[in-house]
């Protein structure tokens, strides 16, 4: 059997900083993933965090990639404006909350988790292979097993033979099946859960620079509330990346299921939201219908030339709008000029028009649609996050923090990654794998994390950043319901008191008050009715059908289902029914019925299904994450 | 463990994708200038020399002979085989060669590598019109042992063995897998359902690494590529190209449709029993097919 030091089991953003940090520390480590590229499984928002605590620190992403991070820029857009709407029809209140968004941070950043992850998995990789170890795409583990005399540790795989390891680093998602395999943990239930959709829409980099306000390189954050949640607890968001933007909507769990609402629809509601829409239009060719009278042959060739004019104008229209763009073409010799470009630009828009009938009009252009369920630290953060000699990280250890507008799972998951990485490092060195130096070890270190921290504690004054951008709303909208909490945290001297008394009760007792309908829709929706301003759609955003959605993803069919229903009667299965963000399940007769095939791997199912990954390579592949 | 060295033996053909193509003032194809690509049953080839890479650190030479142009699909086999070596033999007195003649030159520029090559590989024959000899051929110039259809193939680098899998078709009815153990050097005409498997973690993590090298390397192939003409080879006139040619292809006849071989069951439309074993028919069918 082959032998190895280390395994990392899952290639997302937590699994790789593992695997460059153990490299950095001049450890061997391989790491499976399976997808069969790194970065086609992944989904976030997203907005990458660098921080810096007031008290103690956390490994950040340049502490584990270095400085080629800044130069390779795998990232989108530096954010530089964060502001928080409570909608209601068409209006809405805007509160500037980009000091909650600067609040301990270095930077945050936009990222597609396709590009980022694939540029970690890059600079990992070149790492691990000078030690011999390396990333292992399109191989999904099945089980782990100890031997009972010697202890050895086995892992085994769908795809490989059986290999032998002296630590795992559990970094498998927020559906980790190496939870499941040693039993260390229930599954995660709806009330510790967010659900989390997002649509990507393509615009022209310039074009969102003018609408957001923005350079390139820098970008927006917009975060929603009132009715566009459809009386869910939780929120919208809409985050600027280079030359598209994500639009995604999260949930809790538990708000999902008493009042089901199906995926799709929550993003439609954002987008049927005319301040939201206004950001997302742009120029879309519209084909007129073929003249069913030409022969055949002819109505292909029309067919054909228009779909190549359209894919050409759309890339063509994508570097013409934006300076880089613009740039590469211009040294790749193609073009001399940018007023070239631009001329070409309009002789085939002009073609299109002419030639062949096509319209252009306003209305928004969706390329991706996904789904992921989001751990909520504070409620299910693994508080031993490891088992014999494996250490979970990242959203497999449930640890991702969640406070208001604030979701961070990103930051948190190379954080832990850097511990359990230097906790494997120091077991090596001493060849000692026993509980009290490597899990307690690791344990102990993220325990130690300031980010531990943001899930157990409240901090005053970041919660002093939401009550300053809200002192402009009158007292009696807030109501009854806060009205005391908000004047005993106004005041400097009683707020310390307050957080401190509030943290006395815990977050568990705590939250319920807090993470309400009132705070995420009722209160935005009063505010917006009373302060708001109108706008105004200037067009009908035509939202694709889910059916549409799914034809655009791009999947590995599996013949054999990864997901089996165990009780295909209870409540919770036929809610899945609306819950299921690619209606794989049906009810037929009383009974719910899976088709797995549109699975986009969100894990929604899985509290009452035997769930697993896919096998390698199979299932969806994200092009954008 | 001692070196093992691969030549791969690639047959170019047209590229006809867009921008690709040339054409001559009287609208026929310019052949010479042609891009050329890599044939899909080199492709199977280059990807069984891969194989070798993965599991023994082979050494791998990439040969073909054809037009100045040609360079482009030795680029293309390099990115799948990760080669170190590439090899062009292009001359004019080359064209009009038949299976023969090009042997000859294949002969000489195997000859030619860096390292005396173990294993030679050639694609199953090609598409257009070639008859499948060339691969015997070369391999009776080098005095290589010959097999053709191989489907699978481990090497023992100390003793110098090789085993292979062959697929033998028996009086066109029935296909066998055939194991042959046999020492080196041979010469191996890849099966076109060849498929390499890499059942291990090392394997994968090999595959990964010359994956990667693999790319740079081709990214960079000018580098490793060596052009050959008539004299640097040093063959024989009369016995490369058209002068070297005994065959000339008069005519070219379809060959007779062979009787279909299809076995059919009789059911009874009104017996269960019967509609049982049609609907295991058809699910069996079904499953095996793949829908995209
Ligand atoms: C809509 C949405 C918005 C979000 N917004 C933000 C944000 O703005 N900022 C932020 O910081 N975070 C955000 N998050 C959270 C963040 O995206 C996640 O916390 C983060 O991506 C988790 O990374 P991970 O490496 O722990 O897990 P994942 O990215 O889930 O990676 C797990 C990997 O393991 C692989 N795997 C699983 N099981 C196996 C197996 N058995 N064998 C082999 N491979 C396996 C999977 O294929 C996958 O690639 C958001 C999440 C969502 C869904
Ligand atoms: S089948 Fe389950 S895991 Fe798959 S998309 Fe639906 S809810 Fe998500």
């Amino acid at each position: 059997m082959e032998k190895y030091d280390v395994a990392i089991i899952g290639g997302g953003s937590a699994g790789l900083a593992a695997l460059k940090q153990l490299s950095n520390l001049g450890k061997q480590a391989v790491l499976i993933e399976g997808g069969h590229k790194v970065g086609t499984k992944n989904l976030s928002g997203g907005i990458l965090y660098s921080k810096k605590p007031k008290r103690g620190k956390v490994f950040n992403v340049e502490d584990v990639y270095g400085d080629a991070f800044f130069t390779d820029k795998p990232f989108e857009r530096k954010i530089t404006s964060y502001i928080l709407h409570a909608a209601s029809k068409n209006k809405i209140y805007s509160m500037d909350l980009t000091a909650a968004h600067d609040y301990e941070a270095n930077f945050g950043y936009s990222v597609l988790l396709n590009k980022l992850n694939a540029w970690f998995a890059k600079q990992a990789l070149e790492s691990a292979q000078k030690l011999g170890g390396g990333i292992i795409p399109g191989v999904h583990v099945n089980s782990i097993s100890w031997d009972a005399q010697t202890g050895k540790t086995t892992i085994t795989t769908d795809e490989l033979e059986e290999f032998e390891v002296k630590a795992i680093i559990a970094a498998d998602g927020v559906n980790s099946e190496v939870a499941e395999i040693c039993g260390v943990r229930p599954k995660f239930t709806p009330s510790q859960l967010y659900q989390g959709v997002k649509v990507v829409v393509k615009v022209p980099e310039e074009i969102i620079n003018e609408r957001f306000g923005v350079e390139s390189g820098e970008g927006a954050a917009h975060l929603f509330s009132g009715d566009v949640t459809l009386n869910h607890i939780g929120g919208g968001f809409l985050y600027t990346n280079s030359n598209t933007l994500s639009l995604g909507a999260v949930y809790h769990f538990d708000s999902l299921l008493s009042n089901p609402t199906d995926p799709s629809s929550l993003i439609n509601a954002l987008i049927a939201n005319p301040y939201v829409s206004e950001f997302l239009k742009d120029q879309i060719p519209l084909r007129k219908e073929i003249d069913k009278s030409l022969p055949q042959e002819e109505q292909m060739r029309v067919r054909f030339a228009v779909a190549k004019l359209i894919k050409t104008w759309y890339e063509l229209r994508d570097a013409a709008l934006s300076p880089t763009g613009r740039e590469n073409l211009i040294k790749s010799g193609k073009y001399s000029s940018a007023e070239e470009i631009k001329e070409k630009l309009t002789f085939i828009q002009d073609q299109l028009t002419q030639k062949y009938g096509v319209s252009f009009v306003t209305d928004y252009n969706e390329s991706e649609y996904g789904a992921k369920l989001i751990p909520d630290g504070k409620r299910c953060r693994m508080k031993k996050p490891y088992f014999k000699n494996i250490l979970f990280v990242g959203d497999a250890a449930g640890r991702g923090i969640f406070i208001g507008p604030r979701i961070e799972g990103l930051n948190v998951g190379i954080d832990d990654a850097v511990r359990a990485a230097n906790a494997v490092a120091a077991s090596l060195d001493k060849n000692n794998f026993e509980l009290k130096n490597l899990g307690e070890s690791y344990s102990f270190a993220v325990e130690q994390s300031p980010y531990t921290k943001d899930m157990t504690e409240i901090d005053k004054d970041y919660l002093k950043i939401f009550l300053d951008a809200a002192k402009d709303v009158p007292k009696d909208i807030i109501g009854s319901r806060y009205g005391p909490i908000i004047k005993l945290m106004s005041s400097g001297t009683f707020r310390s008191v307050a957080v401190k008394f509030a943290n006395i009760l815990g977050y568990d007792r705590l939250l319920p008050m807090v993470e309400s309908e009132d705070t995420y829709v009722k209160v935005p929706i009063l505010i917006a009715e009373r302060l708001g301003k109108a706008v105004n759609s200037t067009y009908l955003p035509s939202i694709p059908s889910l059916a549409q959605r799914i034809a655009k993803l791009n999947y590995d069919d599996d013949k054999q289902s990864h997901i089996k229903v165990i009780d295909n009667k209870t409540e919770f299965m036929k809610k899945l029914t609306i819950l299921c963000p690619t209606k794989c399940y049906t009810l037929e007769n009383d009974q719910v019925m899976l088709a797995h095939e549109g699975c986009i791997e969100c894990g929604t199912c899985s509290q009452e299904t035997d769930w697993k990954h896919p096998r390698g390579e199979k299932g969806i592949n994200y092009q954008y994450g | 463990m001692t070196q093992l060295n691969l030549a791969v033996i690639i047959k170019l053909e047209p590229d006809f994708s867009e921008g690709s193509v040339s054409y001559n003032p009287d609208g026929t194809l310019n052949r010479a200038e042609t891009k050329s690509t890599l044939g899909p049953h080199s492709a199977v080839a280059a990807k069984a020399a891969f194989y070798a890479k993965v599991r023994y650190g082979a050494r791998i030479a990439v040969t073909t002979m054809g037009p100045p142009m040609g360079e482009m699909a030795l680029q293309q086999a390099q990115q799948t085989c990760d080669a170190e070596e590439l090899h062009l033999y292009s001359d004019r007195i080359f064209a009009g060669a038949d299976t023969l003649a090009t042997a000859e030159v294949l002969r000489a520029g195997i000859q030619k590598l860096e390292d005396k090559a173990d294993i030679v590989f050639s694609g199953h024959r090609a598409s257009d019109g070639e008859t499948g000899q060339t691969g015997p051929q070369t391999a009776w110039k080098l005095g290589y042992t010959f097999f053709g259809n191989v489907i699978d193939y481990h090497v023992d680098v100390q003793t110098r063995t090789i085993t292979i899998k062959r697929i033998v078709s028996l009086q066109g009815f029935y296909d066998v897998v055939e194991e042959v153990q046999a020492p080196l050097p041979v010469f191996i005409a890849i099966d076109p359902s060849y498929k390499a498997t890499f059942n291990t973690v090392s394997e994968r993590l090999a595959y990964e690494k010359y994956q990667k090298e693999a790319k740079i390397r081709a990214d960079n192939y000018k580098q490793y590529l060596k052009v050959f003409n008539v004299q640097q080879l040093g063959v024989d006139q009369t016995l490369v190209g058209l002068p070297g040619s005994p065959t000339i292809v008069y005519k070219v006849e379809r060959i007779p449709k062979g009787k279909a071989n299809r076995k059919a069951e009789v059911l009874d439309g009104s017996n269960p029993e019967h509609i049982r074993k049609a609907v295991s028919k058809i699910k069996e069918a079904l499953s095996a097919m793949v829908i995209k």
